[in-house]
């Protein structure tokens, strides 16, 4: 684990990416001891430019102080991006891995069903899910899980076809190894880089469509996210750029930092890289 | 004796820092004359290769010469500006390669391939070239020039890609021809009839040929002069019969013992009540998905084999004869289409799954490839004692036998914290057979497991894998492409072709009189068979 972790840091961009995102997260962890007032409670004059007496980061179109909002909304966004990550790792995993282990009949089952969720618009359908389960936090999570796990199971699927068919693969056969245990204890440590890559890449991208989702209205009314941040304050971009950008420069932060992880993830994983 | 063509003279080429030693090649100095065939022998990284490309200028980024000199008709190659030595290659020297599939561009068509080259250095038309190709392609014994020439390289077989290859080095004329292995990646027939090709028309072009080979077979087949390496130096030099003849050093010594001589030394077994008896084994093999009906092909068709406790039989058969699908079939990686294989009795090729299982632990495999055959994220301990603790061993006790088993196997037993990729292939067999003999299989199944392996180092396998048989009372099944191979383990020997059985006896009857044509062209492939060794 030591080794581990000295292989992980000895990136510069995985340190920077690290650093960031637990910032994030303790920034999102503790914004209800900070802020107890909660981020709806108006605090001064709508618009105020960041610097204002108080106000760091200025306020929105309905006066919230715009830091509050910021905190808060990581929470959300967070919280979404990585359990709706999860899932869907946790399903691409499941149906690639039975799908490129076995081949043959059961591979173009599974296949023709992944394809079924690929060929139409994923966030056509994703509306629609959510539309469909009424907007909350765990139509949300669902949603994205829903759509998003096909990409997960395509890049199982191919490691595992490839791996499969490695000697060492058919020695645990050869020594009377259980299908489960292969699978879970042979293939998927050997395919864990690219999916471990693919998931940090998820985990961005479900910050996104969350944003999409609540910029549309989809997102749940109650809670403030990144995206619905945005939303809100649409109209006033032209006269009050912090009211958009700042939260869209958290979800570029947080993913740029997302990648970086997953990157230097991807190196401390490449058992060719111990010394 | 006059000006040689190619003089090297106390080369030396660094290799980038972080490599396992610092010199590739160090003070090497060597001759290739006119009109004579001149062998570099030696093992993987003993720097052979570099010294070949060092002439072409073609040493990889990092790889450079920092002494000495290559004479090339008098100038000197490493002093040469770029230019003026990429319009030597081609023209004044060329080079094939070991893998010619890897060296052709799978997706342009032969005759483009070919005339490209010839028109990169002679101002000659599109159909000139085209003519001129067809031309050198018919003097390399390639047969219906005119659909090659639109033919893609996955359309030809290998022999016939590595003719294409020979005729690209040659369409300039060029003086000299550095041949890296040509034939390691060949069937032994085709190899055979590639060395054919290269000494006529080294004789005929009365040209010079520097070939780099691992195989003193080889040598002694076509070299006039032969020089071995190991480790960056050059150990002794000289007419192909001094050093075959009266070697100087040990280790060339060692090389020329390691070639196994292709005459058995290993008596028939006894006749004792057969462990494993396969009768009419078949496997056929489908293309196409859900909605297409492919193309069938039979890989073994109705073969029979017997084997029994402390006996080793040969599979012997070149790339596509069915002799790796058999072995999976036997072991039931595969599950075949017809027949039988009985174990006691027991017939393992249809049991159900949950049967099988315990009986898989008395069927046990050592595989081909080194590098694939152990998984490259667990400890050499974990992967040894995995068939153990399937079978509920205890953890202590499994891991107490993993280290008698690494001494059995030759290896210490501290290895076992450490992974795969910090082990040579030799070694990385020694594991192999280690996590197979775990389970105290009573049948052994060894498919090709020394194709991957340097000469010196497949000697000591090949004992390893005897002495473990005889130690432990294996049936054994050895699966080769290699006849000089299978005449050192194998009692009897069943040689396959497109999935048949041709011919199969005892080893030492096979050799001395072979009854089957393919059998005959087999054995008359063996390098090193016109020259006594």
């Amino acid at each position: 684990m030591m080794k581990f972790a000295r292989r992980f840091f000895a990136r510069p961009t995985a340190v920077f990416g690290f650093a960031v995102f637990v910032a994030i997260v303790a920034i999102a962890l503790s914004a209800p001891l900070i802020f107890a007032r909660g981020p709806f409670s108006i605090v001064g004059m709508p618009l105020l430019p960041p610097g204002a007496p108080g106000l760091f980061a200025g306020s929105d179109v309905l006066g919230r102080d715009m830091v509050v909002g910021l905190a808060y909304g990581a929470r959300i966004s967070l919280l979404v991006g990585i359990t709706s990550t999860l899932c869907a790792v946790g399903i691409g995993i499941l149906l690639g891995a039975t799908a490129g282990y076995y081949g043959g009949l059961v591979d173009d089952l599974l296949m023709r069903f992944t394809e079924f969720f690929q060929i139409i618009p994923s966030f056509v359908l994703l509306m629609v899910l959510v539309a469909f389960m009424q907007p909350s936090l765990a139509s949300t999570v669902i949603g994205i899980a829903l759509v998003t796990w096909p990409q997960v199971a395509r890049v199982v699927r191919g490691e595992f076809l490839s791996l499969r068919s490695r000697e060492f693969v058919e020695a645990a056969r050869v020594l009377g190894m259980r299908d489960a245990r292969i699978i879970f204890t042979q293939i998927l440590p050997n395919a864990l880089p690219p999916i471990v890559a693919v998931s940090s890449m998820m985990v961005g991208s479900a910050i996104l469509t969350e944003s999409a989702l609540a910029f549309l209205g989809l997102g749940d009314p109650n809670l403030l996210s990144w995206g619905s941040m945005i939303e809100g304050s649409r109209s006033a971009m032209w006269v009050a750029w912090w009211t958009t950008v700042l939260p869209g420069l958290s979800i570029m932060v947080t993913v740029l930092a997302l990648n970086f992880v997953g990157d230097g993830l991807n190196e401390a994983l490449n058992p060719r890289r111990r010394r | 004796m006059a000006e040689p063509l190619v003089s090297i003279r106390d080369l030396t080429v660094s290799l980038p820092q972080g490599a396992d030693r610092p010199l590739a090649v160090e003070t090497v100095s060597l001759d290739v004359g006119r009109n004579e065939i001149v062998c570099i022998v030696g093992e993987s990284g003993s720097g052979k290769s570099v010294t070949a490309h060092a002439i072409m200028g073609l040493l990889p980024r990092g790889v450079t010469a920092t002494g000495g000199q290559i004479l090339f008709g008098g100038a000197d190659l490493l002093r040469e500006a770029p230019e003026a030595l990429r319009k030597r290659r081609g023209r004044d020297m060329a080079m094939i390669f070991q893998d010619p599939m890897a060296a052709l561009n799978p997706v342009v068509c032969i005759g483009k391939q070919v005339t490209e080259q010839i028109r990169t250095h002679r101002a000659i038309s599109e159909h000139q070239a085209l003519n001129q190709a067809g031309e050198l392609l018919g003097q390399m014994g390639l047969k219906d020039v005119a659909g090659l020439l639109k033919a893609y390289p996955h359309q030809l077989s290998g022999g016939q890609r590595q003719r294409v290859m020979i005729a690209m080095a040659l369409s300039l004329s060029p003086q000299l021809l550095i041949a890296d292995e040509p034939t390691t990646a060949l069937d032994v027939t085709t190899q055979a009839q590639i060395l054919k090709l290269i000494e006529r028309i080294q004789a005929e072009r009365e040209m010079s040929v520097l070939l780099i080979t691992h195989d003193f077979g080889v040598v002694a087949d076509m070299a006039d002069r032969v020089a071995v390496m190991r480790h960056g130096h050059i150990l002794e030099s000289g007419t192909t019969s001094a050093v075959l003849g009266n070697p100087s050093h040990s280790y060339t010594r060692a090389l020329i013992a390691a070639v196994p001589h292709g005459e058995s030394a290993l008596p028939p077994s006894p006749g004792v009540r057969p462990l494993v008896e396969v009768r009419g084994l078949t496997k056929r093999f489908r293309r196409g998905g859900l909605f297409s009906r492919g193309a069938v092909t039979t890989a073994v068709d109705d073969v029979s084999l017997t084997l029994s406790r402390g006996e080793t039989l040969g599979i012997v058969g070149e790339s596509g004869s069915g002799k790796s699908t058999l072995a999976r079939c036997v072991i039931r990686l595969l599950d075949p289409d017809a027949g039988e294989v009985l174990l006691d009795g027991a017939d393992i090729a249809h049991m159900k799954a949950g049967r099988l299982r315990p009986l898989r632990r008395r069927i046990q495999m050592v595989f081909q490839d080194p590098f694939s055959s152990l998984n490259p994220r667990q400890t050499v301990g974990d992967i040894i004692t995995a068939g153990p603790r399937i079978y509920g061993e205890a953890p202590k006790q499994a891991h107490s036998r993993a280290a008698e088993m690494l001494e059995l196997v030759g290896l210490n037993p501290q290895v076992m914290d450490r992974l795969p990729h910090e082990f040579s292939g030799g070694q990385r067999q020694r594991i192999g057979l280690a996590r197979a003999l775990m389970l105290k299989p009573d049948v052994l199944i060894a498919d090709e497991p020394v194709s991957a392996l340097d000469v010196t180092v497949q000697a000591q396998v090949l004992k390893l894998l005897d002495d473990v048989r005889m130690q432990m009372n294996l049936a054994m099944l050895f699966i080769t492409h290699d006849m000089r191979v299978a005449a050192q383990v194998c009692h009897r020997v069943m040689v396959m072709r497109h999935g048949k059985v041709v011919e199969s006896g005892p080893t030492r009857d096979i050799f001395a009189a072979p009854s089957d044509d393919y059998t005959k062209a087999l054995l008359a492939a063996i390098p090193g068979r016109r020259q006594a060794i």
